[in-house]
């Protein structure tokens, strides 16, 4: 009997459906990151507001460079449904620790992708998940960074508004 | 033909000569390219079993399911329902241990 599924497929097929979650995931994070945008513009975080766009943009891309390599490589990516995000906060530390622990949630799930790889021997989608492996690790560090200011320099009045300014560089 | 999987109701071919998939509803029998097969796959897989035995979230305990760009519409009890997951995994693991086996 042949090997149609090979034929069609680059990718194996339960690698594919947790790419599949994982781009769920891609998308409730940007969603998630939109929310936060929204809380800290309606709260005066003007640098905070835009570094939070920025990061959805950026989940966005990830959530794209995922679907585009599934159906690049026989597939079928589909498109996520997005719902549960919250938009109420009690301060900026909670919004960026929260942040935090979303970007631990992906890391995880991306290695056990590439765990799941390693065991069938899908070595093409292990090597296109390096490129996350590496970005998530600098995704958390960035968070880890600014979590740090609010230890330095503490939450209320003008700290605040000092972090928020040095969100500008992040 | 190569049979992959006959469960209760349903069964699986391969077509080498086409390079297609079959699957036999009983009634009819559907041809699939593998991108369909995979389509079904994901639709069935949806299907929350859990709800066919609450009045609240499935009064009537069948699925309608649009396969093939809706080309084919199908109505499924819940036992068909219960069958179509099992030949759907079923069918993947053996495509998969054929994989195993042609390399």
């Amino acid at each position: 009997m042949k090997d149609i599924v090979r034929q069609k497929i680059g990718i194996n097929v339960d690698v594919m459906d947790l790419l599949n979650e994982q781009i769920s995931k891609e998308a409730h994070s940007a969603a998630v990151y939109l929310a936060m945008a929204s809380w800290c513009d309606h709260n005066g975080l003007v640098y905070s507001a835009e570094f939070f766009y920025k990061q959805s943009a950026e989940e966005r891309e990830h959530m794209l460079k995922i679907f585009k390599f599934i159906n690049e490589n026989g597939g079928t990516a589909y498109s996520p449904e997005v719902s549960n995000i919250n938009h109420e906060y009690n301060s900026l530390q909670e919004i960026f620790e929260t942040a935090l622990d979303q970007e631990i949630q992906i890391t995880k799930s991306i290695n056990n992708i590439v765990t799941k790889c390693r065991k069938v021997q899908d070595y093409g989608s292990e090597n296109f998940l390096q490129w996350f492996v590496k970005e998530q690790m600098e995704e958390e560090n960035q968070f880890r960074r600014i979590l740090e200011m609010f230890d330095l320099m503490g939450t209320d009045g003008i700290a605040l508004k000092l972090i928020d300014e040095r969100i500008k560089h992040e | 033909m190569n049979l992959l999987y006959k469960s209760y109701y349903f069964a699986s071919y391969q077509c080498d000569h086409s390079r297609s998939f079959y699957i036999d509803f009983g009634h009819k029998q559907v041809k699939l390219s593998f991108c369909q097969l995979l389509a079904i796959r994901q639709k069935v897989q949806a299907i929350d079993l859990s709800s066919h035995f609450d009045k609240d979230l499935n009064y009537s305990g069948i699925e309608i399911l649009s396969l093939c760009n809706r080309e084919h519409l199908f109505v499924f009890d819940t036992l068909q329902v219960i069958d179509l997951k099992q030949l759907l995994k079923a069918t993947f693991g053996v495509l998969e241990l054929n994989s195993l086996v042609a390399h």
